[in-house]
C-alpha cells in the first residue's frame, strides 16, 4: 500500500516535471508571446490601462501574444530568483522602486534606451533615479504612489471634529474625541494602524528628524536609535495603542485596512492613493461610502507642515534572459504612455511624468495625495537595501515596539544593528 | 581426451548453469529495485547532489542569473556555525520537535486506546472525524486555524472572553513567541493525531486477547497490562511512529510560514525557515544549502539510531 502510494507519488511527481518542461518549451518556441508580471495591484486598480496597452502593442505588432501573469508582493522576488535560474523568466517585470538596485547591481536587467519610451522626458526624477545605475539606464517608471489619511468625513462630523487637523497634536485629539464616540464598539478604531506598517511608521521617524541608516566614509550605519527616532516611535506608540484596534503582528495588508474601513468600523487609516477606489470596490468594498469618503496629508508636529510620506512607486524592467527584448520594451512603452497614465491616475496614482501633474491634481481623489508627495522621504539608496525589507527588520521593529514585548530603545537598537550589518553586505 | 573434454564441459557447463541460475536469482530483488532506485536517484538524489554542491559555493543573485557559482569550500559552513542566529534557531527546533513527538505520540496512543474501548458507533464517528483531518490539506487547515485564533474576529478569543477566562478582546497570540508556537504546537499535533492514532488502532487489534486475559488474571491493572503487555508487542509500530514524527516535525514549515503571514520574525524560525530566508529571501543561496545540509545530517544522525533499532527488532521476529 505504502510503496504502491510511493510509486504513485513518484509518477505525478515526474509527470509534474514533465508537463512544466513541456510547457517550457512551447514558450520558447512562440518567439512572438511576451510574459509580463505585473502586481496584482494593476489586476484590482486599472485593468483597463493593461487591456488597453496591450491592444495598442498589438496594432503595432500583429499576432503578437501579450501573457500577463499578475504576482503578489511579499512572494514575487522569490518567484523571480526561482524563474531566473530555471531559464523562465518573464520578458517584462514590475518591480518596486526599492527593489530595484540589488537587480541592477546584479546584472539582471537589460540596459534600456530613454528614448523608447515616450514620457522619458518628464520621467518623475524620483522613479527614474531608482532605474539608474552606473549611469545606465535599466528600467521605466510606472507609477508612484504616497500615502496620506483616507478618513470618514461623517465619522469625524459625527464626534465633533472640525475640518481636518492641521498638527499632529491635533490630529491624536481628533483620533481621542472619535475613541471617545465610537469606541464601546470593541472592534472600532479611530487610526487603524497595522502593527507591521513600516511605512507609515518610517514617516513619523522622518518628521522627527531621523533616518533608517547614513553612509560615512563609505560605510553604513543603522540610525534607528538615534534619539530624534526613539521620540518619534515613542510618539506614534501612543497613537498606536490608544487609536488603533489593528493586529498587531500584521502587515498593511492582512487585511488591507480598507476592509474593515469599508465596514464602517474605521475612521481613519494612513494609506495609498489607490486605497480609495479600493474602499469603493463593490466586490471588496462599499461603494456606497463614496459620498462620505475623503482625504489629507498626514500633518507634521510641526505646525503648517506635512508629515514627509514614502514615495514609493513601481518600475517596468526587462530581464537579461528574454529573448524577445524589443517586443517587451514595445509593451512598456504602450503600458506607461499618456493615455495609460491618465487612467492609472484615475485609479489613485501619480503618474510616471510630470506632465500630468494638472491632470490629477484635477482630481480630489489624487490630489491629497500628489500634494503629500511634495515632502518624501525614500529608503537608504544601498544595494543591500531589499534584503533589509526581506529579512523583515523594520516590520519586526515596529510590531515590538507597538505590543510592549521589546523597549523602543532595545527594539530599535537591535534593528539598527542588523540593517548597519546587511547594507554593508551581510 | 574427448572423454575427458566432453565429461569437463558438461560439467562446467552444468556449473556455468547453476551459478548463472544462481546469480539471477541473487540479482532478482535487485532487478526489481532498480526501477525505483533509478527513480528515486533522478528526483531526491539529484537534488540532495546538487544542494551538497551549492553548499560548498558562494551562490548569490549575481550567480543565480549566471548560472554559475564560486567554489568557496568550507566558508559557508563556518559562517553558520559562527552565527548565534543558527545555534538558537537550532535548539528552538530541537525542543518543538521534542515537545509535538510527544504530544502526538501521547495524544494518538490514548486516542488509540479509547478507540478499543468505545461502542462500534463512536468508533466510526471518532474514526471518521480523524480520517477528515488527516485529508484536510495543510494550506487549508492553516487558514482554518489562523482565523480560529484570528486576533479581532477569532472564535477563539471570543470564547475565552465570553467563559470569563480573561480579557482576550484583541488578544494577539502571535505577540509572544510562546503562546504563538502554542498555537503553532496545537495545529501540527492536530495534524499529526490521526495518522497515529489510527495506525496504532490497528497495531491493537493485533494484541491477542488472551495475553491480555492472562495478565489480568495475574492481577495486572489496566496500565500495568499495557506497559507490560501492550507496549512491548506494538515497540516497531511505535518505533517507527516516532521516527516518522520526528522527521516530519522536524522539518515544519508551512504552518509558520502561512500563519504568519510569509513573514515570520526570526523568533519563530525553525531549521527550515532559517534556511528558505537566507536563501529565497536575502538571496544566499549557498548558505541556505548549508543551512539545509546541516539539518539533513542531524535528522539522519538522529533518524539512523531508530532505524537500528527497527531492523533489529524486525529481525527478533
Amino acid at each position: 500500500m505504502k510503496a504502491r502510494f510511493l510509486v504513485a507519488a513518484v509518477l505525478a511527481a515526474i509527470l509534474a516535471v514533465a508537463a512544466t518542461t513541456a510547457s517550457g518549451g512551447t514558450k520558447k518556441g512562440q518567439a512572438d508571446k511576451i510574459v509580463v508580471w505585473l502586481q496584482d495591484d494593476a489586476k484590482n486598480g486599472w485593468p483597463e490601462a493593461v487591456a488597453a496597452a496591450t491592444s495598442a502593442f498589438q496594432a503595432k505588432h500583429p499576432g503578437a501574444e501579450v501573457d500577463v501573469q499578475y504576482q503578489q508582493w511579499p512572494t514575487h522576488l522569490t518567484k523571480f530568483d526561482a524563474a531566473l535560474a530555471g531559464g523562465n523568466a518573464p520578458d517584462v517585470i514590475e518591480m518596486g522602486n526599492t527593489e530595484t538596485t540589488k537587480y541592477m547591481a546584479a546584472g539582471a536587467f537589460a540596459a534600456l534606451q530613454a528614448k523608447s519610451f515616450p514620457n522619458a522626458k518628464t520621467w518623475l526624477g524620483a522613479l527614474k533615479g531608482s532605474c539608474s545605475f552606473n549611469g545606465k539606464l535599466y528600467c521605466a517608471p510606472y507609477y508612484a504612489g504616497a500615502r496620506a489619511v483616507i478618513y470618514r468625513k461623517d465619522y469625524y462630523r459625527q464626534a465633533g471634529v472640525k475640518g481636518t487637523p492641521k498638527t499632529l497634536a491635533q490630529f491624536v485629539s481628533d483620533g481621542k474625541k472619535l475613541m471617545k464616540k465610537f469606541g464601546k464598539d470593541r472592534n472600532f478604531s479611530a487610526v487603524y494602524f497595522a502593527g507591521k506598517n513600516w511605512y507609515a511608521s518610517m514617516q513619523f521617524v522622518y518628521d522627527y528628524g531621523g533616518q533608517i541608516a547614513v553612509l560615512k566614509n563609505g560605510k553604513w550605519k543603522g540610525t534607528l536609535n538615534s534619539p530624534q527616532a526613539i521620540k518619534a516611535f515613542t510618539v506614534l506608540k501612543g497613537v498606536v495603542r490608544s487609536l488603533s484596534r489593528a493586529p498587531l503582528t500584521v502587515d498593511e495588508s492582512h487585511p488591507y485596512p480598507s476592509i474593515p474601513f469599508a465596514q464602517g468600523k474605521v475612521a481613519s487609516f494612513v494609506g495609498n492613493g489607490w486605497e480609495w477606489p479600493y474602499t469603493l470596490d463593490a466586490k471588496v468594498g462599499n461603494p456606497a461610502l463614496a459620498p462620505v469618503m475623503g482625504a489629507y496629508p498626514m500633518p507634521s508636529h510641526i505646525k503648517g507642515r506635512y508629515m514627509p510620506t514614502f514615495l514609493g512607486g513601481s518600475d517596468l524592467a526587462v530581464p537579461v534572459t528574454t529573448k524577445n527584448k524589443g517586443l517587451a520594451v514595445d509593451w512598456i512603452a504602450a503600458f506607461t504612455s499618456s493615455a495609460q497614465m491618465k487612467t492609472i491616475a484615475d485609479a489613485g496614482n501619480i503618474p510616471n511624468s510630470t506632465k500630468l501633474a494638472s491632470y490629477t491634481l484635477g482630481n480630489p481623489k489624487v490630489e491629497p495625495f500628489a500634494k503629500a508627495a511634495k515632502f518624501s522621504w525614500f529608503v537608504p539608496t544601498a544595494t543591500h537595501w531589499v534584503d533589509v525589507e526581506n529579512a523583515n527588520i523594520l516590520q519586526d521593529m515596529c510590531s515590538q515596539i507597538f505590543s510592549g514585548s521589546k523597549t523602543v530603545k532595545a527594539a530599535t537598537t537591535s534593528a539598527s544593528n542588523a540593517i548597519t550589518r546587511i547594507l554593508n553586505g551581510g | 581426451m574427448a572423454v575427458a573434454e566432453s565429461e569437463f564441459d558438461l560439467a562446467s557447463r552444468r556449473r556455468r548453469r547453476w551459478s548463472r541460475h544462481h546469480l539471477g536469482q541473487a540479482a532478482l530483488p535487485y532487478g526489481l529495485l532498480a526501477p525505483t532506485a533509478v527513480v528515486i536517484g533522478a528526483v531526491l538524489g539529484y537534488p540532495l547532489y546538487l544542494i551538497a554542491r551549492l553548499s560548498f559555493e558562494k551562490y548569490g543573485l549575481f550567480e543565480l542569473i549566471r548560472h554559475k557559482g564560486t567554489w568557496i569550500g568550507l566558508e559557508n559552513y563556518t559562517r553558520i556555525l559562527h552565527d548565534s542566529q543558527f545555534w538558537r534557531v537550532l535548539l528552538r527546533t530541537v525542543v518543538f520537535t521534542a515537545v509535538n513527538v510527544s504530544l502526538t505520540m501521547v495524544l494518538g496512543t490514548a486516542i488509540a486506546l479509547l478507540l478499543t474501548k468505545v461502542s462500534r458507533f463512536v468508533r466510526y464517528l471518532l474514526t471518521a472525524a480523524l480520517v477528515f483531518v488527516w485529508a484536510t490539506p495543510v494550506v487549508v487547515a492553516v487558514d482554518v486555524w489562523r482565523w480560529l485564533v484570528d486576533s479581532q474576529f477569532g472564535l477563539v478569543n471570543w470564547v475565552l472572553t465570553e467563559l470569563h477566562v480573561g480579557n482576550f478582546v484583541h488578544h494577539d497570540w502571535f505577540v509572544n513567541p510562546w503562546s504563538g508556537f502554542a498555537v503553532i504546537t496545537a495545529l501540527v499535533v492536530w495534524g499529526a493525531i490521526p495518522f497515529v492514532a489510527i495506525t496504532i488502532f490497528a497495531g491493537l487489534s493485533q494484541v491477542p486477547g488472551e495475553l491480555i486475559e492472562a495478565a489480568k488474571i495475574d492481577g495486572a491493572r489496566s496500565w500495568n497490562v499495557f506497559r507490560e503487555v501492550t507496549l512491548p508487542l506494538l515497540k516497531p509500530i511505535f518505533v517507527i511512529l516516532i521516527s516518522l514524527s520526528i522527521i516530519w516535525d522536524f522539518q515544519v514549515f508551512n504552518q509558520i510560514w502561512i500563519m504568519l503571514d510569509q513573514r515570520p520574525s526570526p523568533d519563530y524560525y525553525l531549521m527550515s525557515v532559517y534556511s528558505f530566508v537566507e536563501s529565497f529571501r536575502l538571496s544566499e543561496y549557498g548558505l541556505g544549502s548549508a543551512i539545509a545540509v546541516v539539518m539533513v545530517l542531524i535528522m539522519f544522525a538522529v533518524t539512523f539510531v531508530y532505524v537500528r533499532q527497527m531492523v533489529k527488532a524486525g529481525e527478533v521476529h
